[in-house]
């Protein structure tokens, strides 16, 4: 628990008092899941005023998610996937099935200058709350949908999770043990890198709209944003008919290249050789021994064809010492090289993220202080700030009567009517 | 004719073609940072690479054009340099730094990937470059960041991959942690990059001041283990590599499976979000008319595999029948009928597949680009978002080193004839 002390101790510097960088842009925020949420989340810990809209009618897988101890089947704030994913955020409670729900979302919309959603397609028309409706009431709204698909096309209206974009992009096919069954690391990569880009495409077209006076539409495709990410094999295919498939650990330019065994319980670490000056430190930290010497290892050319012999003659090595020793020595004479970390390692001990207050201790009113992930492309002067993540509905009122403008009377009969659920 | 940038005040609307043209990048990056310099060029930023004398390093990278392992032939470099402008430059020459920092005036972004500390070296330091132009962004995308006890070490795709958690939770149990096989660490860590330099485009936009957008891949790449962070802080629980398991909770079920020609990804999941395919599942094997132990679930949305009741027995029996079920299809019968009947499955595809798919074609999603030394067209992802107002399109190939020399030292700098023989001769371009 350390860290939560250095972190809180470095917050109470104030030396930066720079507004974030998006304060004053409003947010109407339809994200759910993991796309939608991070959308939502990176406008908002930079100072976006982001509204989520949800319910409890149709409430979002993170609310459910019982994967840690604490969270219960029935409370849907005692959820800290939910809290990770949604901080920064006011909470508006609203079943959008409900034909008053219709009047809130078009004040939420004079109101916003951004509406991100990410329902599967189709689903905000036939609510009738679409990008055209938006339109009429506000002609410059930017607004963003974002799917597993895209919003044309014949798969248009298939919903999709992080897998879908790993099998359709590639990833999955290149992630592996040749003779094995392909894998993947549980931890997603589609649902994390496409809210950058939908971020992005988002806040570029702030800017669009500040020199045209032009609103946007914006649809992203998780498939789309993930193939892109495995171009060179793509081309690769195209140019040379070549089908590049998973390899290990091993890629085409170093070697050796992968993770090594070492003291311990399943402890590894990872050694990249790019170049012949890598190399020749390399064998200095591993003292020289004399089958670094053989003609077999003499260069990346020979090396890549002796690997497996010259894999377990590296581990033979390895073996003798600590991951956290052997990433040291490696470091210390210019061989990249970094110790397959588990969560215990950089929550616990990793002082580099650490540095960065990769976690922010927040304090969450159901589930006490715990760590809340902090936007990872820090603006050096116009600094995030990370709030807890709302509970149902928490802002309702708020909402309703500060910022909507709703009198008292107004809000109490829509209580009434359920609208806010 | 070279648009400089004061000229852009009064902006005619038909140059808004992307969300962001009229911009200019000088982008400094080697393999760790190239997307972040490509997404921007799709926005519209004109995006310059600053090579040294002779070019890129990182134009050495396999795979290669025809296999040929030359300066313009590597398919990596390629890929990721897509609509930028080359000129070379020698900026640990002291001249080469007095043009750098000519270039800076009329500038908005500087990409750049070295060693922190490096451009402080070579006098090039962010606090130079505001003095020269307080606009200016610099967006530094490192191993590690910028500070900290780390900040010097080396770092690359499987060595970041190793330290920030992911690879503890990839590869099979019997072997050692995995890689991912595209760089996934670099691609996500330019997109992050891409939102940090433009946010603080928005900012600058603003105030008319510049500054430093700081990414560290460790830290981008450790944010996607969210849950695995939260089931070590709160219950001491560590995930680990589980082959084709995805460990999500108390139950952990398959989500990558063997099928008749190939493999298909299909999530074994409980509740509301798994009960459509899971239905679909269930009535197939029925159709099939063997012996179905998802029958033994009537109603799916309460399907709680974190639940006491539902037995471990249980759902081994009913992905041993899954299991069974896929090896007897292929890729296409399992994607297209599954299409049909709500199954929600996915083929892993190969690039084969993925230049053929339907979905991908219907959208118009591939561009043809002609490079200089391949004999057709490649086709390359032509876009990350589509807008209706603006095409932010992948349109011409990743330069030669140079090819844009003469725009800027000739045109722009005005340099003589006689000056760029010089600057050529002493290896500063």
């Amino acid at each position: 628990m350390n860290w939560r002390v250095l972190v809180s101790s470095r917050n109470s510097n104030t030396k930066d008092m720079e507004l974030p960088a998006l304060q004053g842009i409003k947010v109407l925020d339809f994200g759910w899941a993991l796309v939608g949420s991070l959308t939502g989340k990176h406008l908002a810990d930079n100072g976006a005023e982001v509204i989520r809209v949800e319910s409890s009618t149709r409430i979002d897988l993170s609310r459910t998610n019982r994967m840690v101890k604490i969270s219960s089947g029935n409370n849907p704030d005692d959820k800290p996937w939910y809290t990770h994913l949604n901080t920064s955020k006011l909470g508006l409670a609203l079943n959008l099935r409900k034909p008053q729900a219709k009047s809130i979302v078009a004040k939420l919309i004079r109101w916003a200058d951004v509406i991100n959603e990410n329902f599967t397609p189709g689903t905000l028309s036939k609510l009738g709350i679409d990008y055209n409706f938006a339109k009429t009431i506000k002609p410059d709204i930017i607004m963003l949908s974002s799917s597993a698909y895209g919003q044309t096309g014949p798969m248009a209206y298939e919903w999709g999770v992080d897998g879908t974009g790993l099998a359709m992009s590639g990833y999955l096919d290149q992630t592996g043990w040749p003779d094995r069954t392909p894998v993947g690391a549980n931890a997603p990569f589609s649902d994390v890198v496409l809210p950058y880009i939908n971020a992005m495409a988002i806040v570029a077209a702030l800017d669009y709209k500040r020199r045209t006076g032009k609103g946007q539409y914006i649809d992203t495709s998780m498939v789309e944003v993930c193939t892109h990410s495995n171009t060179p094999n793509l081309l690769d295919y195209q140019a040379n008919e070549h089908f590049r498939t998973r390899n290990g650990n091993r890629i085409d330019y170093a070697s050796p290249h992968g993770a090594f065994p070492c003291k311990g319980d399943d402890r590894w670490c990872t050694i990249a050789v790019f170049n012949e000056n890598e190399w020749q430190a390399f064998c200095r930290v591993i003292g020289n021994p004399v089958w670094t010497k053989d003609t077999k290892f003499a260069d990346m050319k020979s090396r890549k064809q002796n690997e497996d012999q010259m894999e377990k003659l590296i581990s033979q090595w390895t073996l003798q010492h600590t991951d956290y020793e052997v990433m040291h020595k490696m470091q210390a004479a210019g061989v990249p090289a970094g110790v397959v970390q588990t969560m215990a390692d950089i929550v616990d001990g990793d002082p580099q993220l650490r540095g960065r207050e990769f976690l922010l201790p927040v304090k969450n009113p159901e589930l006490g202080i715990f760590g809340h992930p902090t936007p990872a492309y820090k603006l050096t002067k116009t600094k995030a700030k990370v709030r807890h993540a709302p509970s149902m509905g928490e802002h309702n009122e708020y909402i309703c009567i500060n910022i909507l403008g709703l009198s008292d009377e107004e809000f109490v009969g829509l209580v009434g009517q359920n609208v806010f659920e | 004719m070279l648009i400089l940038k004061n000229d852009l005040v009064g902006k005619r609307m038909d140059m808004f073609e992307n969300l962001l043209s009229g911009y200019r990048a000088l982008d400094l990056t080697d393999e760790k940072g190239f997307v972040c310099g490509k997404i921007l060029a799709a926005l519209g930023i004109e995006t310059i690479k600053v090579e040294p004398p002779g070019g890129d390093p990182a134009r050495s990278i396999p795979p290669f054009l025809h296999g040929k392992p030359e300066i313009n032939n590597s398919l990596y470099w390629l890929a990721y340099n897509t609509d930028k402008r080359s000129i070379t430059l020698n900026l640990e020459l002291e001249r080469g730094q007095e043009l750098f920092k000519k270039l800076i005036t009329q500038c908005d972004f500087v990409i750049e990937s070295f060693k922190p500390r490096y451009l402080d070296s070579i006098g090039l330091s962010y606090i130079t470059l505001t003095k020269i132009n307080p606009r200016i962004i610099l967006t530094s995308i490192t191993p590690f960041g910028q500070k900290g006890p780390y900040s010097g070490f080396k770092g690359s795709e499987i060595v970041v991959s190793a330290m920030s958690g992911i690879m503890s939770t990839n590869g099979d149990a019997d072997r050692p942690p995995l890689r991912e096989g595209p760089d996934t660490i670099y691609f996500e860590s330019n997109a992050a990059a891409a939102l940090g330099t433009v946010m603080a485009h928005y900012v600058r936009e603003k105030t008319g001041e510049g500054q430093q957008v700081d990414v560290s891949m460790q830290e981008v790449a450790v944010k996607r283990s969210s849950s695995n962070l939260l089931v070590w802080e709160f219950d001491k629980c560590l995930i680990k590599r589980a082959g084709t398991i995805r460990t999500v909770g108390a139950r952990s079920t398959h989500w990558i499976w063997e099928c008749k020609d190939g493999h298909i990804f299909w999530s074994f999941m409980g509740g509301k979000p798994g009960s459509q395919g899971n239905r679909a599942m269930s009535k197939w094997i029925d159709d099939d008319g063997i012996e179905n132990p998802m029958r033994a679930i009537t109603n799916w949305e309460e399907f709680d595999m974190a639940a006491q009741d539902v037995s471990k027995d249980l759902l081994d029996a009913q992905q041993e029948a899954i299991r069974q079920f896929f090896l007897r299809r292929t890729k296409k019968e399992i994607t297209e009928e599954g299409f049909k009947r709500g199954l929600n499955a996915c083929a892993i595809n190969n690039p084969s597949d993925i230049l053929e798919n339907p979905q991908l074609k219907a959208r118009d999603y591939w561009a043809n680009i002609d490079s200089p030394k391949a004999n057709n067209p490649l086709k390359y992802p032509k876009y990350f978002f589509l807008g209706n107002q603006t095409e932010n399109f992948v349109k011409s190939a990743a330069p030669v080193p140079g090819e844009y020399n003469d725009a800027i030292y000739r045109n722009e700098l005005m340099l003589s004839d006689k000056e760029i023989d010089e600057l050529e001769s002493s290896g500063v371009i």
